[in-house]
């Protein structure tokens, strides 16, 4: 075992108001004289500020949202418990080398303002990821929750192994346009990426996202219904946002019809439209973004497996993880990046042999535009990658059959 | 904290370990940034705390606690300890001999980014956005940053070193957007400017209000510029993009924990083995890169890296074969060769990784005029927009913000839109130019990602415009 990491930190970001003036200033000195100089910083950075008229203020008091997604057993997990948990997933896996990790963490995030507000939620969340992998062959998978009771390590390291077993001996293919079935881990990859300029507000303002001028219109398949659902306790729920404002369900797509895309207080204000908060601020590390999909969800379909998702496909691709991504074009909503861990053609409805790691380019409203089906469960997917302060996160995502999948290149094979 | 880290390593050693570290750190940020004339974001960020880094019976832990006391420290050594000891796995750990060390360090700064008042970096923020004011432009953003870490370092070897080190970026940020078609240009590089360890002199240097003009007519004019064709062909790269290419397809994979698997669930792992050092062909006869924590100005540079191994320059390349590995002293006892100094870590809360320090591709002959010269037909790329590389580091796809095409050695019409894809030993194996020491420059990125949990490192690459032969513009489909 490497990187064996025990973190706890509590960290105090102030924000000082003069009229339209502002200043944030943070710390993880919490005593008095760390908490005085924080104040000094916050008020140096708003008085050096000129006045910013669209700023909307202070959120005002208001009550949050009751939500789950606290679990004593998950926040009291010791190190002894956490490597168990580790050690079994790796017992699980046999003779097949694994990677991964199990982590678990309780953070908790409070606010208050002088306009009243006064609010807090207690959050865990628990990983377990595993990558079977050997010279030429590797598998992926991985479970996240906010109880530690619903992951088990082991189940996720029998899933990666069978998964590399079946990847030797991969084969190359032509670049070209392929039908294709995308795991839920593939799937909630590639729509957090497009969410990044796409669902977000500042994105539709600064004219980048794919629903600049699309709002209203039928951008995708109608099986498709994106939302952003922060109070669903199959997630990871959230109460509240950076700014206070109590979490909202926002309807993003609604059978392939572009709704709209989450607001904080900042970009409401700066609309000037009508436009208000739907308490999707982020954290200040993230605030380059504007508001985001934190919370985002796809209804599920009508089939019963990604079998019957192969069934439907009957010639194409089967695709278990993506790495790499990149936005090529924000406004269109092109990604690129690299398959992994788990890619195999489909042959007459079945999943057939395995293929090398693909180089694709995607639009994903293109790829959403034909649906044959979506699975009827969804996974949650982890979409953080624990940098900077924890903020557990992720996307509730089925599995999806679609008629267009770019491939652009061909890699190497799986494994290590 | 030369006694808190002391503190640390006694109780470390007392409670069992072997080899015990201890780092404490205080850090400091400051981000100014404007968009569209109103200030965007006024942050200034500190964060501090103690991390211990223990081996037990042969394998790691690692905790940190932000109380900077003697009981914090102690804490921080024994849950070290009792981590090491549940995580204590099937491999033994052995770190390379290394001299007790011992010094302080403090990078060089002209004028301290600091003491440069809020209200005049908000002034110079608001005047470059002010000059990014163009035709089509809707997006306005210009920031600047400053970062000062002072860290020391003990070991239970004997081992004492302190650093203070001092960075500053800045840089400008414009989108157009026209008929649904929507382009960026940005200066000196995309993703959050550039940064440099040095004073205010540095963002002093990059005349962002003078740039600006420049970068607004660019980003309008992309609006109306052509598709960049596909096709193979010959591309030349500004040292920007030269830059990205160096960090994403040698660094990377050049990191021997990377080679070693500890990688692999997250960025990935690397096409070279330990037994390729000394053999593999990486690149043509022009390709030399070199790993140099030494460079003046250099985000990687420091005297003693996060283990306290000294400072010096590695050829990772030469000539185009592969003759070095970054390296830490873990992973160099395991190969047997090399003594580390990559180790670094993101704060007081994370484990040191092996990480670039700064990886520079050294200089070749001429000018940019002088590598368009031999370009019969090609492109000219400027600027990283988009980047994506696969986990061994082989297959890439790189976009860039702006092109023009090459036509009988002279730039012709502006194109958008372009990118090129390309597997990383073909690709260096096409190198056929690279240009001079005078066009040569460091490049400062902020935005390394690795580890689990992630840590992001400040890197910085030296590089010049280069020439590539036969390669694959655009996708093929």
């Amino acid at each position: 075992m490497h990187q064996p990491t025990l973190i706890e930190n509590i960290v105090v970001t102030l924000r000082v108001v003069r009229g339209k003036r502002s200043g944030v200033a943070t710390t993880n000195r919490v005593d008095g004289d760390g908490l005085a100089e924080l104040a000094e910083r916050a008020t140096s950075a708003a008085e050096s500020a000129p006045p910013d008229e669209s700023f909307p203020g202070l959120a005002p008091a208001a009550e949050p949202t009751r939500v789950e997604g606290y679990d004593e057993d998950t926040a009291g997990l010791g190190p002894d418990e956490q490597a168990r948990r580790a050690a079994a997933a790796i017992d699980a896996a046999g003779d097949m080398p694994v990677y991964g990790f199990f982590t678990s963490a309780a953070s908790e995030l409070a606010i208050a303002s002088s306009t009243g507000l006064n609010a807090e939620q207690r959050m865990t969340d628990a990983t377990a990821l595993v990558v079977a992998a050997a010279e030429g062959c590797s598998g992926y998978a991985e479970r996240t929750a906010w109880r530690v009771a619903d992951i088990d390590p082991a189940a996720v390291a029998r899933e990666a192994t069978e998964k590399a077993a079946r990847t030797t001996d991969a084969g190359e293919l032509e670049p070209g346009v392929y039908r294709a079935v995308l795991e839920p881990y593939a799937f909630a990859d590639l729509l957090d990426y497009f969410s990044h300029d796409s669902l977000g507000a500042l994105g539709l303002l600064e004219k980048r996202s794919y629903f600049s001028g699309r709002l209203g219109e039928q951008i995708v398949d109608d099986k498709i219904t994106i939302t952003d659902d922060p109070l669903d306790p199959h997630g990871l729920p959230k109460s509240f946002d950076f700014e206070g404002t109590p979490k909202q369900r926002v309807i993003l797509v609604e059978h392939g019809v572009a709704r709209g895309v989450v607001w904080d207080r900042t970009t409401a204000a700066q609309a000037s439209n009508g436009a208000t908060t739907t308490g999707h601020a982020g954290p200040v590390e993230s605030r380059d973004w504007g508001p985001l999909p934190y919370s985002l969800s796809i209804a599920t379909g009508e089939a019963e497996s990604v079998e019957e998702l192969a069934e439907l496909v009957g010639d194409g691709i089967y695709i278990t993880r993506l790495h790499y991504l990149g936005v090529v074009d924000p406004r269109e909503g092109v990604v690129t990046g690299m398959t992994r861990d788990g890619t195999f053609r489909i042959r007459g409805g079945k999943i057939a042999e395995p293929l090398v790691n693909l180089r694709f380019t995607v639009a994903v409203p293109d790829l959403l535009r034909e649906v044959y089906s979506l699975t009827k469960k969804a996974a949650l997917v982890n979409s953080q990658n624990f940098y900077g302060d924890r903020y557990p996160y992720g996307v509730l995502a089925p599995a999806i059959a679609a008629a267009r999948f770019t491939i652009t290149g061909v890699g190497s094979k799986p494994g290590i | 904290m030369r006694d808190l880290c002391a503190a640390a390593v006694d109780a470390a050693t007392s409670a069992g370990a072997e080899y015990a570290d201890a780092r404490v750190v205080l850090k400091r940020n400051q981000l100014v940034a404007t968009k569209n004339g109103r200030v965007d974001r006024m942050m200034d960020a500190e964060s501090e705390g103690i991390g211990v880094r223990v081996l037990v019976n042969g394998a790691w832990g690692f905790a940190g606690d932000r109380r900077l006391t003697a009981e914090g420290a102690r804490e921080a050594a024994v849950r070290a300890c009792t981590f090491a000891r549940a995580a204590a796995g099937k491999h033994s750990r052995a770190l390379t001999t290394i001299e007790p060390q011992s010094g302080r360090h403090q990078s060089p700064v002209e004028r301290d980014p600091f003491a440069v008042s809020l209200a005049d970096k908000v002034d110079l923020c608001l005047r470059a956005d002010e000059a990014l004011a163009g035709t089509d432009v809707i997006v306005r953003q210009a920031m600047v940053r400053a970062q000062r870490e002072h860290k020391l370092l003990l070991s239970s070897e004997g081992t004492e070193v302190e650093q203070v080190l001092t960075e500053c970026g800045a840089g400008i940020d414009c989108a157009a957007a026209r008929n649904g078609m929507f382009q960026m240009r940005s200066y000196p590089s995309a993703h959050i400017g550039s940064s440099c360890q040095a004073g205010w002199e540095y963002v002093d240097e990059l005349r962002l209000v003078d740039e600006a003009p420049r970068v607004a007519e660019q980003a309008a004019a992309l609006l109306r510029a052509d598709p960049c064709p596909d096709g193979i062909t010959t591309v030349v790269l500004d040292g920007d993009q030269v830059a990205l290419q160096v960090h994403e397809s040698v660094g990377h994979p050049t990191e021997l924990d990377r080679v070693y698997g500890t990688e692999a669930s997250y960025a990935g792992t690397s096409f070279l083995k330990p037994g390729d050092l000394g053999s593999l062909r990486y690149g043509s006869e022009l390709m030399n890169i070199t790993a140099d924590p030494t460079t003046p100005g250099g985000l990687g540079s420091f005297a003693f890296d996060d283990e306290g191994v000294p400072a010096e320059p590695t050829p990772v390349v030469e000539a185009g074969k592969l003759t070095g590995f970054l390296t830490s002293r873990e992973t160099a006892a395991r190969m047997g060769a090399g003594t580390g100094g990559s180790m670094r870590a993101d704060g007081w809360n994370r484990m040191p990784l092996v990480r670039m320090t700064n990886l520079h591709i050294e200089p070749g002959q001429g000018t940019l005029d002088d590598l368009l010269t031999d370009v019969d037909n090609g492109i000219y790329m400027e600027t990283n927009r988009s980047w994506s590389i696969d986990d061994k580091r082989l297959n890439f796809q790189f976009g860039t913000q702006i092109a023009w095409e090459i036509k009988d050695g002279k730039l012709g019409r502006m194109l958008r839109d372009a990118t090129y894809t390309g597997i990383t030993p073909e690709f260096w194996g096409s190198l056929d130019a690279v240009a001079g020491r005078e066009a040569w420059r460091l490049y400062g990125l902020t935005n390394c990602g690795k580890g689990q949990p992630g840590q992001s490192a400040h890197v910085s690459h030296g590089a010049a415009p280069a020439r590539f032969r036969n390669v694959q513009v655009g996708v093929k489909p």
